[in-house]
C-alpha cells in the first residue's frame, strides 16, 4: 500500500538560493514523523511546498498516490491536508471563534462544523473562555493552540505542524504536544512536525528526518536514533567524537 | 454659527463621496495590497453608462432615463462587470507581484479605460441632466440643505452598514476579512482565493457605481477623466485612515471632506488655491509621523 | 584595456545607437520625424534619470516628473522674453524678470533647482520603505502640480508661459541624452551605486554592514532629479511654451511605462524602453491618421496610440516583468564576469516580485 504522503526529490529555489535540494520523505497513515534541522535547513519550505504555498522547481509530492504538485493551497486543504505554519499566522483582528469558523467553512456543512468546534473546544478550555476575544489579544501559547485547533477544524487526515515550540515556555510546549497527541488519537490524525531540537520530539515521534542545507542527511526510526550521535553528526555536519568540523557545504 | 453648520453639512456630503470611494480602494488594498487607481475610472464608466454612446456634446440619457430602481440595478451591474474584467485581464495574472508593480498596473488599467471612453464618447465634456430634481434645497430651521446632500449621506451610511454586516455576519465576509489579513493563511484553511478576490472586486464595483450616480447628479457634467480626482482624494483618505483598515478608510474620507471644506472656507483667499497641495502635504506628514494612519488596524502596520 | 572596454561599452553603444538615429534623420532629410526624434531624446534623458533612482534603489517613484516640471519652469524663468515676464510673472525676482539668460545658464538652473528640492524632499521621505515611499513621491507630484498650477504670479498658472527661445534641436538633445547615459553609467559602476544596489538586495544585511542606505538613496534621488530636471529644461527650450499639466499624471505614467517596458533593472532597459514605446506609439498615431490598404483608407480610431501604450504596459507587466532587456546590458565584448556593468536582472525581479509570498 502506498504511503499517505510521499515527497520525492523535491527541489525549491528562491531567486538564487536553493532552499531544498532533491529532498525525499514519506509518511504512513497514523504515524508521527518529525523533521529536525537547524535554522534555514529547509524545514519550513518542505511543509509549505507540501501544502501548496511554495512551488517546487522539480520533484513530486503525492497524497495517497495522487500528485498534488502545482495545486493551489485551497485545493490541497480540501484533500484533508492541513498546515499549522511557523509563526502561527493567527487572524488577529478576527475573534477566536471566527478564526475557528474559517477552518470549518470548507466543509460546507454548518451543523457539522459547529459540532466539530464543540468537540475540539473540549481539548482547548482556554480557547473556549476567550471565544469572543480578538485573537491578537491571546498569549503566545494560546495563539499556538488556536492555530492548531483552527487547522484541525478542516477535519484533516494529515496535519503538518511547523515548529510548534517556537518562542514558547517549556511548560506550554509540553501542553501543546500533549494536545497534539490527544488529537492524534481522537481525530485519527497523521502528524508531520518540524522542530529545531530533537530532545522532546524523540519521545513522541515514530520516525525522524534530519534536514540540513536543503537536503535530507539522516532518516530513521526514532528508537534507533536516541543515543543522539547520528543526529548530531547530521545536524552539525560533524560528530561529537570528531576533532574538527568537516564543513562541506559552500 | 449657522455658517459653520452650513460648512459642516457640505463637509459631510463631500466626505460621503470620498468615504464611499475610499471604501472601494481600501477594500482591495486590504486584500490584494493593490492601490487601485482604476477605481476612479470605474466611477467614470458608471457615469458614461447612463448616456447614449456618441461623441455629441449634449448627452442624451439612455439607461439614465429609466426608473430609478432600474437605473441603480443596471449601472451597478455594468460597473461590477467592468471591475471583474479588470481583475480577470490584468490583476489576476499579477497575483504575486509587489505593491508598486500592482500600482503601475492599475495606472495602465486606468489609462486604458480613459482612452477607451475617449474613443467612443469623444474628449469634450458633456452636460447631462440626470435626476436633477434631487438638487432642490430644503430648509431645516435656518439651514438650507440640498436634498441631494442628505441622500448622499444616507446612501453612504446605508452602504457602510450593509458592508459591515456582510463582513461581520456572513461566512463570505469573515473569509474576506481573514484573506485581507493573511491571504496565504486563509488559502491554507481552504478559503478560495480567487472567489474572495472576485467578490471584493464586485463590491468595489457596487461602491463605484453608487458614487457615479451621486456624483453625476450633483455635478451634471461628464468628462473621460472625471474619476481621477475622486480616486486621488479617496486615496488620501485611505492613507490617512490607515491603509488596510476599512473603518479607517471611511473615517479618512469624512476627515478629508472636513479638511478640504474648512480649508476652502477659512483659508485666506491667497492660499485657497493651494488647498490640494495642503491635502497631499498632509498625506506625506501622516506617512512620516503616523505611518499606520490615524486609525490603524492592528495587524497591517508592518505590511505597508 | 580589454577590461576597460568591456566595463564601459554599454553607454558608448547606446549613445552610438541614438547618434545613428539622429544622423540618419538629418542626412535623409526626414524633417517630419524631427519633432518625434527630439522628444524621444529628451525622454531618454528623463527615463535614464528615473532609472538612476528606481533601478538602483528598487524604490518606485511616481514623482520624478515633478522635478521635470521644476526644471522646465526654471529654464523658462531664465530665458523667457523679459517683456512677457514683467507683465505675466510679476512674482519673480527682479533679476529674473528683467533679464534673459543664456542657454547654459538656463540649463544650470534646470539642473540645480530640482536637485535642491530633491535634497530637501528626499531627506524627509527616503527613510520610508517600499510602498510608503512610493506614495510619498506620488503625493509630491500632485503637490508640485497644485502649486505650479495656482501660483499665478510666478508660473502664469493654468495659462501658458510663452516666449522661450528654442535652441534645442536633435544634436543638442542628443548631447544631453548622451551625458545622462554616461552619468547614469558612472553612478551605477561607482562605489555608491554598488552600495545602493546592495541595500536594495538586502536592506537588513546592508544596514548591518554599516551602509547608510538612506544616504545612498538620497544621493541617487538627487542625481535622478538633476537629470530629469535637465530633461525638463530641454523640453521648455524645445517647445518654447510651457503649461503645468504637461508634467502630470499622464507624463508620469508614460515615462514609468517606458522604464517598465524596457526593464527597470538595466540602463539598456531604460533607453530601449523609450525607443520601443516611441516607435509603437508613433506607428499607432500614423494609423490614426489613416493609411491606404489597397484602394480603401484604413484608419485606426483616435486614441489608439494611448490605448496601445496602456495595453503594451499591461502585457509587459504580465508576461515579461523584467522588461524587454530582461535586466541585461547591451554588450558586444564579454569581459570578465564581475566586471560586467551588471544593472541587475535580479534587482528588477526583486522590485517586481513579492518576496513575502515565497515563504509561507
Amino acid at each position: 500500500m502506498a504511503a499517505l504522503l510521499e515527497v520525492e526529490n523535491l527541489s525549491v529555489r528562491y531567486g538564487d538560493l536553493m532552499a531544498l535540494r532533491s529532498a525525499s520523505l514519506s509518511v504512513d497513515e497514523g504515524e508521527v514523523v518529525c523533521i529536525i534541522g537547524p535554522n534555514g535547513a529547509g524545514k519550513s519550505t518542505t511543509l509549505a511546498a507540501i501544502a501548496g504555498g511554495v512551488r517546487p522547481v522539480s520533484g513530486d509530492i503525492r497524497l495517497e498516490g495522487r500528485s498534488i504538485v502545482g495545486r493551489r493551497p485551497e485545493h490541497i486543504a480540501r484533500l484533508r491536508l492541513s498546515l499549522v505554519p511557523e509563526g502561527r499566522h493567527i487572524f488577529g483582528t478576527l475573534t477566536v471563534e471566527e478564526n475557528l469558523q474559517i477552518g470549518g467553512y470548507m466543509l460546507g456543512d454548518r451543523a457539522a462544523a459547529r459540532a466539530g468546534m464543540e468537540r475540539l473546544l473540549g481539548h482547548f478550555p482556554r480557547l473556549r473562555e476567550r471565544l469572543r476575544y480578538p485573537a491578537a489579544r491571546l498569549s503566545g501559547g494560546e495563539q499556538q493552540m488556536l492555530a492548531v485547533a483552527r487547522a484541525v477544524m478542516t477535519r484533516p487526515r494529515l496535519l503538518l505542524v511547523d515548529e510548534p515550540s517556537l518562542g514558547l515556555a517549556p511548560r506550554i510546549i509540553d501542553q501543546i504536544y500533549e494536545i497534539l497527541l490527544e488529537l492524534r488519537q481522537r481525530e485519527k490524525l497523521t502528524l508531520l512536525i518540524n522542530e529545531q531540537s530533537s530532545a522532546r520530539i524523540l519521545k513522541f515521534a515514530d520516525r525522524i528526518y534530519v534536514l540540513r542545507g536543503g537536503a535530507v542527511q539522516v532518516e530513521g526510526r526514532a528508537a534507533d536514533l536516541r543515543d543522539g550521535e547520528a543526529i548530531h553528526r547530521a545536524y552539525f555536519g560533524f560528530g561529537t567524537q570528531d576533532s574538527a568540523p568537516a564543513e562541506t557545504a559552500a | 454659527m449657522i455658517g459653520f453648520l452650513q460648512h459642516l453639512i457640505d463637509a459631510l456630503a463631500l466626505g460621503s463621496i470620498y468615504a464611499l470611494t475610499a471604501l472601494g480602494i481600501g477594500l482591495l488594498f486590504g486584500i490584494l495590497r493593490l492601490i487601485n487607481f482604476a477605481h476612479g475610472d470605474l466611477i467614470t464608466v458608471g457615469a458614461y453608462a447612463l448616456i447614449v454612446p456618441a461623441a455629441d456634446v449634449t448627452a442624451r440619457l439612455m439607461i439614465g432615463s429609466w426608473t430609478p430602481a432600474a437605473v441603480v440595478v443596471a449601472i451597478s451591474m455594468i460597473v461590477v462587470v467592468a471591475a471583474l474584467l479588470t481583475d480577470a485581464a490584468v490583476f489576476r495574472p499579477l497575483r504575486t507581484a509587489s505593491p508598486p508593480t500592482l500600482m503601475i498596473a492599475s495606472f495602465a488599467v486606468s489609462y486604458i479605460i480613459q482612452n477607451g471612453i475617449l474613443m467612443f464618447y469623444g474628449a469634450r465634456p458633456k452636460a447631462v441632466d440626470f435626476w436633477s430634481g434631487a438638487n432642490v434645497q430644503i430648509t431645516i430651521g435656518a439651514l438650507r440643505v440640498p436634498l441631494l446632500q442628505l441622500i448622499t449621506l444616507a446612501v453612504t451610511l446605508v452602504l457602510m452598514a450593509a458592508l459591515t454586516v456582510f463582513l461581520r455576519r456572513t461566512p463570505q465576509g469573515v473569509q474576506m476579512r481573514a484573506a485581507a489579513e493573511d491571504f496565504r493563511m486563509a488559502q491554507y484553511l481552504g478559503v478560495r482565493g480567487n472567489v474572495v478576490i472576485g467578490l471584493a472586486f464586485a463590491i468595489s464595483g457596487v461602491l463605484a457605481a453608487a458614487v457615479s450616480m451621486l456624483y453625476i447628479t450633483q455635478s451634471g457634467s461628464l468628462t473621460f477623466q472625471m474619476g481621477v480626482p475622486l480616486a486621488l482624494f479617496a486615496f488620501v483618505a485611505v492613507v490617512i485612515g490607515g491603509m488596510g483598515s476599512l473603518a479607517g478608510a471611511v473615517a479618512g474620507g469624512f476627515l478629508l471632506g472636513f479638511i478640504v471644506t474648512m480649508l476652502q472656507a477659512y483659508l485666506p483667499p491667497d492660499l485657497r488655491a493651494f488647498r490640494d497641495a495642503f491635502a497631499f502635504a498632509f498625506v506625506i506628514l501622516v506617512l512620516l509621523v503616523r505611518p499606520s494612519g490615524l486609525l490603524p488596524s492592528r495587524t497591517t502596520v508592518e505590511r505597508v | 584595456m580589454h577590461v576597460f572596454v568591456a566595463r564601459h561599452q554599454t553607454p558608448v553603444l547606446l549613445i552610438v545607437l541614438l547618434g545613428a538615429a539622429v544622423a540618419i534623420s538629418e542626412v535623409g532629410g526626414l524633417d517630419a520625424l524631427q519633432v518625434t526624434l527630439v522628444e524621444m531624446l529628451i525622454r531618454v534623458l528623463v527615463v535614464v534619470g528615473l532609472y538612476v533612482f528606481i533601478g538602483n534603489s528598487g524604490v518606485i517613484s511616481f514623482g520624478q516628473v515633478g522635478f521635470m516640471c521644476i526644471g522646465a519652469y526654471a529654464a523658462g524663468w531664465a530665458t523667457a522674453e523679459p517683456s512677457f515676464k514683467q507683465v505675466m510673472l510679476q512674482g519673480l525676482p527682479e533679476l529674473l524678470q528683467e533679464n534673459q539668460f543664456s542657454f547654459p545658464l538656463a540649463m544650470a538652473g534646470a539642473i540645480l533647482l530640482p536637485a535642491i528640492v530633491a535634497l530637501l524632499f528626499g531627506f524627509a521621505i527616503l527613510r520610508l520603505n517600499g510602498i510608503a515611499a512610493s506614495i510619498a513621491t506620488f503625493a509630491f507630484l500632485i503637490i508640485v502640480n497644485s502649486i505650479y498650477s495656482n501660483w499665478d504670479s510666478v508660473t502664469a498658472g493654468v495659462s501658458s508661459l510663452i516666449g522661450i527661445p528654442t535652441p534645442v534641436g536633435p544634436w543638442v538633445a542628443l548631447a544631453f541624452a548622451a551625458g545622462g547615459i554616461l552619468v547614469a553609467h558612472l553612478f551605477q559602476m561607482s562605489r555608491y551605486g554598488l552600495l545602493l544596489r546592495a541595500t536594495r538586495e538586502d536592506g537588513v544585511a546592508a544596514k548591518a554592514s554599516g551602509v547608510h542606505s538612506v544616504r545612498m538613496r538620497l544621493l541617487a534621488f538627487v542625481l535622478s532629479a538633476a537629470l530629469v530636471g535637465a530633461g525638463g529644461g530641454l523640453y521648455a527650450q524645445f517647445l518654447g511654451i510651457l503649461t503645468v499639466d504637461t508634467f502630470y499624471l499622464s507624463l508620469s505614467f508614460i515615462t514609468i511605462a517606458m522604464l517598465v517596458v524596457g526593464g527597470m533593472g538595466s540602463l539598456t532597459g531604460a533607453v530601449a524602453g523609450v525607443i520601443a514605446v516611441t516607435v509603437i506609439v508613433q506607428l499607432l498615431r500614423f494609423g490614426e491618421r489613416g493609411f491606404p490598404v489597397g484602394s480603401a483608407l484604413f484608419k485606426l480610431p483616435v486614441g489608439s496610440g494611448e490605448l496601445g501604450l496602456g495595453l503594451l504596459l499591461a502585457l509587459i507587466l504580465i508576461f515579461r516583468p523584467n522588461g524587454l532587456s530582461g535586466g541585461k546590458e547591451l554588450a558586444l565584448i564579454r569581459g570578465p564576469r564581475e566586471m560586467m556593468p551588471e544593472g541587475g536582472a535580479v534587482a528588477g525581479a526583486r522590485a517586481l516580485q513579492d518576496d513575502s509570498n515565497a515563504v509561507a
